[in-house]
């Protein structure tokens, strides 16, 4: 190994660090330590003057390890890393110290606060005498793609990734395209016919050259990374096909809760409570009726059944606020002298053109009530008064306090969306993972939102979150922009921070391939040891950390490295006190 | 009580005036901006509530109408322009139906017909009983040069008629005074209030009634004042001719700053101010408070005005000694008085000046009602 030559650069952060730790006083000490040629601060190290200060010091200097302490590395790892690689240096012979995040915006001690960051940056310092240059890798991309799910999130990505003439798979596991807007009527806010709109789309993608669509097919595994996909289907007459494929986009949606679930509402038992899946189905109708065929003088509508409750689903299902408002327009447009009532828990009408239209829909005499959906959920029983509706909803009403009744008809229950039974299995066949809600994982909330961990495999639609139409249509359109990029590239890198088996010490127990959470180990059945899957390894160290030979070595996170930087915090820790 | 959510009762309210009724989102704004809410009475918004429910037994049990003196800031700061001050005062249209126990409340808020077709009957019966009933005119002067009025008016005639008017119009306010304590205070505190605390919260009411200090509580002072004059200007009135005519109705020329002509001078002004004010109000429609004007509303003060214009006439016809002038007007302006008093006064907008001082006792009764219970 060639001597260490270490620059240290402190960041002020403007005031965010400066404030709370004296960075001149670290700047001073950890200059003392071995190996460390140059030690500066600055105050914004990550601008283009603070990357300049490290390129000129690798030159001058003959750096060969950089320490940054400053924000995350969540935050500017990747800035410095690309600043390391314009002046020749492998991006990898570096190491990010935080001394903001887990120092100066934590603490209230300046004295106690330097002393810290004096300790994080000699354990980074000790760290990264240890780095070692890792290379960058590159693989081609296969320019099919598969989308798994034909709803009009999965129609839309079909579409727009076919429409750049690159040829894509679309997989429904239903006998028919569409999903849910199969069922509805009118769609919110603008009550325009879902049918129309649903008819285009499947008019498109299924004439379209492009596209090649699976109906009555799931997809059961998914082999291979990013670029390189295959998985068999058995298609609709039992037919097994292999595809191959670079980039993967689900869609898989979400279904409607089962209403029978909350008690309260007797929904099975009470012929006249329909879920609102029903009553657009009854609406396409164009006729509203009662059970007995009368039209109803008295509708309720009740929302957040199975949604906001920590008894069944504690999310907000999105859409389900605006689809009520819709039903009360469209009842009172066919039955203009019908009572309305709407038991709502919040009225959530957000979104464009949703506010106006709550605004529009409570100047049509519909009687609006607040129910408290934690404490006092409404209560539907079947009336004895023979000159009764034949239905009554007891509930509290938030806003006067006072225990009212509603008489009733027709009791609509706007259900929420939830997952599917077989959530896990599509997540298990990709690679991905589920939330507490069974919700798909994205890769980052709000920076990467289509994306997941796993390279190659995007969310889209409802199954990454209740969302409507145009929401649902944005992120199938981010999707396929962020597939055509791949495919236009033709190859892309991949994580180099993997995983390595050593496998003259591997005992072939296989603990690795049951822990790895992307599927990215196999077992050498010839050389009865586990070989790691470079393309699919993210480098979580998992493996590693439960090899009880010590066989697997996570590059970037060897031992050596994560002990010599326990090592060089506790030697400074006893040294300053 | 009944708890059962009626859609329909805001609709059977358009004809007392409400509006706009499906606009409110409560935010609570109007009752946040009120000067007047206070704790436990906290106004416009619970009864917007109510009515949107159409909850019907729980409203005729709030006191909060009569509290509420329309300044318009509720309305003018709303955010949806669901006009709650408007609402309330629709709502006093409502309630005083609600306490009478005839029906015709009613019928006259609801009914531009039935309210001139018994106001027309009133003034025809009067003419009549003029014409028919009392002596045969006697245009002739007295020895001092006055116009014979009591000749042509007997007193005693008069006066019995004004004491059986009065006994009849306080017969149904009482009665329907009873039926807002019944729902107010029996209904709306759940138990009874001690005959004690009863006594001790009486001067509430005449206070109430002769300063009205919650009007005054309102930003804009000068209604204060303007109503003020009206209503002290109406009561002196009113006071002189039912209990004090013989000494009000002379034919005796009394000089100017008698005690007899001062105070129906300072009535007259005080009337004419207060209407002024009222009529240019409601006819600009530059306040919130009079933006929007119920027949009730007009009907009420185009018989005020008539009914103060020919009792100035008659008293400058007698001032000058013409008797045939005077006894004209005197016909006419009992013509207007009678069915004013009669329909107005129990069952119309001028039953306000007993519910409101009556309001703020029975909410001093409730508020002790509830303290006690905590």
């Amino acid at each position: 190994m060639e001597e260490p030559r270490i620059g240290v650069y402190i960041c002020w952060c403007g005031t965010n660090i400066a404030k709370m730790v004296d960075v001149e006083q670290v700047t001073e000490q950890v200059s003392k330590l071995p190996h460390v040629v140059v030690s500066k601060n600055y105050k914004y190290m990550c601008s283009d003057p603070g990357q300049e200060l490290i390129a000129c010091d690798i030159q001058e200097h003959k750096l060969n390890r950089i320490v940054v302490a400053a924000c995350s590395p969540r935050i500017h790892e990747l800035t410095f890393r690309r600043a390391l690689e314009k002046a020749g240096l492998n991006a990898y012979l570096f190491e990010m110290a935080n001394i903001r995040e887990q120092d100066s915006w934590v603490h209230d001690n300046r004295e106690e606060a330097t002393r810290k960051a004096i300790e994080l940056v000699a354990a980074s310092i000790s760290r990264v005498k240890y780095h070692e240059p890792l290379d960058k890798r590159s693989v081609t991309i296969n320019p099919a793609t598969l989308v798994i799910g034909g709803g009009v999130a999965g129609m839309s990505a079909a579409l727009e990734v076919a429409n750049a003439g690159r040829e894509v798979y679309l997989v429904e596991k239903s006998d028919r395209l569409g999903g849910l807007v199969n069922h509805l009527d009118l769609t919110y806010p603008y009550l325009y016919d879902a049918g129309s709109m649903l008819e285009t789309l499947l008019r498109r993608t299924l004439n379209h050259p492009h596209i090649k669509v699976f109906c009555d097919t799931t997809v059961e595994k998914v082999d291979g990374f990013i670029g390189n996909f295959t998985t068999t289907i058995l298609t609709e007459n039992q037919q097994p096909v292999t595809l191959t494929f670079g980039n993967i986009i689900v869609s898989t949606g979400l279904k409607p809760f089962d209403a029978s679930r909350v008690g309260e509402y007797g929904y099975g038992r009470l012929p006249d409570v329909l879920t609102s899946v029903e009553f657009e189905d009854m609406l396409r109708s164009g006729q509203i009726l009662t059970r007995s065929g009368k039209p109803p003088q008295n509708i309720a509508i009740i929302h957040c059944v199975g949604s906001r409750n920590t008894e069944f689903h504690e999310y907000c299902s999105r859409t389900c606020c605006q689809v009520a408002l819709k039903f009360a327009n469209q009842i009172r447009t066919l039955l203009p002298d019908s009572n309305i009532f709407d038991l709502y828990a919040d009225m959530r009408a957000f979104g464009k053109g949703c506010e106006e239209l709550y605004t529009e829909t409570s100047r049509k005499n519909i009687t609006f009530m607040m129910f408290d959906q934690q404490k006092e959920m409404p209560q539907i029983i079947r009336s004895i008064d023979p000159a009764d509706p034949h239905m009554l909803i007891f509930f509290r009403e938030k806003i006067s306090g006072l225990g009212l009744e509603v008489p009733a008809d027709l009791i609509i229950l706007m259900v929420g969306m939830e997952a599917h039974e077989d959530v896990k299995d599509v997540a298990h066949a990709v690679g991905i993972s589920v939330c507490g809600n069974q919700f798909f994982i994205e890769k980052h909330p709000k920076l990467d939102p289509v994306a997941t961990t796993t390279a190659g495999v995007y969310i889209v639609g409802n199954c990454q979150g209740p969302k409507g139409i145009p929401d649902a249509i944005s992120q199938a359109k981010a999707a396929a922009a962020r597939v055509l990029a791949t495919i236009n590239q033709g190859s892309v890198f991949v994580e180099v921070t993997t995983a390595q088996v050593n496998e003259a010490i591997c005992c072939g127990c296989q603990t690795c391939i049951l822990v790895c959470p992307y599927s990215a180990i196999h077992f050498d059945q010839n050389k009865r040891v586990s070989v790691v899957n470079e393309v699919l390894c993210k480098g979580c160290g998992t493996c590693g950390s439960t090899c009880p030979t010590g066989a697997i070595r996570s590059k970037h996170f060897t031992d050596q490295q994560i002990l010599s930087q326990i090592a060089g915090l506790m030697e400074m820790t006893l040294k300053i006190n | 009580m009944n708890n059962r959510v009626n859609p329909n009762l805001p609709k059977e309210l358009k004809e007392f005036g409400i509006r706009d009724w499906n606009d409110c989102y409560h935010c609570g704004t109007c009752t946040a901006i009120c000067p007047l809410t206070a704790q436990g009475l906290l106004f416009p918004r619970k009864e917007i509530r109510l009515m949107q429910m159409g909850l019907k037994d729980q409203l005729s049990t709030c006191v909060e109408p009569w509290l509420c003196y329309y300044c318009g800031e509720c309305s003018e700061t709303c955010p949806r322009n669901a006009n709650p001050g408007e609402l309330m005062m629709s709502l006093r249209r409502y309630l005083t139906s609600i306490y009478d126990w005839t029906g015709l409340s009613k019928k006259f808020y609801t009914s531009k017909v039935w309210e001139l077709a018994f106001i027309i009957l009133f003034a025809i019966l009067v003419v009549l009983a003029f014409l028919f009933v009392l002596p045969p005119l006697d245009t002739t002067l007295t020895a001092e040069g006055g116009v014979k009025v009591n000749s042509f008016a007997p007193i005693a005639i008069i006066e019995y008629f004004d004491w059986a008017m009065a006994f009849i119009v306080a017969g149904l306010l009482i009665s329907n005074i009873l039926r807002m304590y019944y729902r107010v205070v029996w209904m709306g505190t759940s138990k009874g209030v001690g005959i004690l605390v009863h006594l001790r919260e009486f001067w509430q009411l005449i206070f109430n009634f002769v300063v009205q200090p919650k009007f005054s509580k309102c930003d804009d002072k000068s209604y204060w004042l303007y109503h003020w004059l009206l209503m002290s200007g109406y009561t002196i009135m009113f006071i002189l001719i039912v209990v004090f005519l013989p000494w009000f109705q002379t034919e005796k020329i009394h000089p100017a700053w008698h005690l007899q002509r001062s105070l129906g001078y300072y009535a007259t002004i005080g009337l004419l101010i207060g209407l002024t004010a009222a009529i240019i109000g409601r006819w600009k429609k530059q306040q919130i408070k009079f933006q929007f004007s119920h027949v009730s509303d007009w009907l009420f003060l185009i018989m005020l005005t008539l009914t103060v214009i020919t009792g100035i006439l008659i008293h400058i016809f007698r001032v000058n000694g013409l008797p045939l002038a005077t006894y004209i007007c005197y016909i006419a302006h009992m013509a207007i008085l009678v069915p004013m008093i009669l329909i107005e006064v129990p069952f119309s907008k001028w039953s306000h000046l007993a519910y409101r001082p009556f309001a703020v006792y029975f909410a001093r009764l409730q508020n002790s009602a509830m303290t006690q219970t905590n």
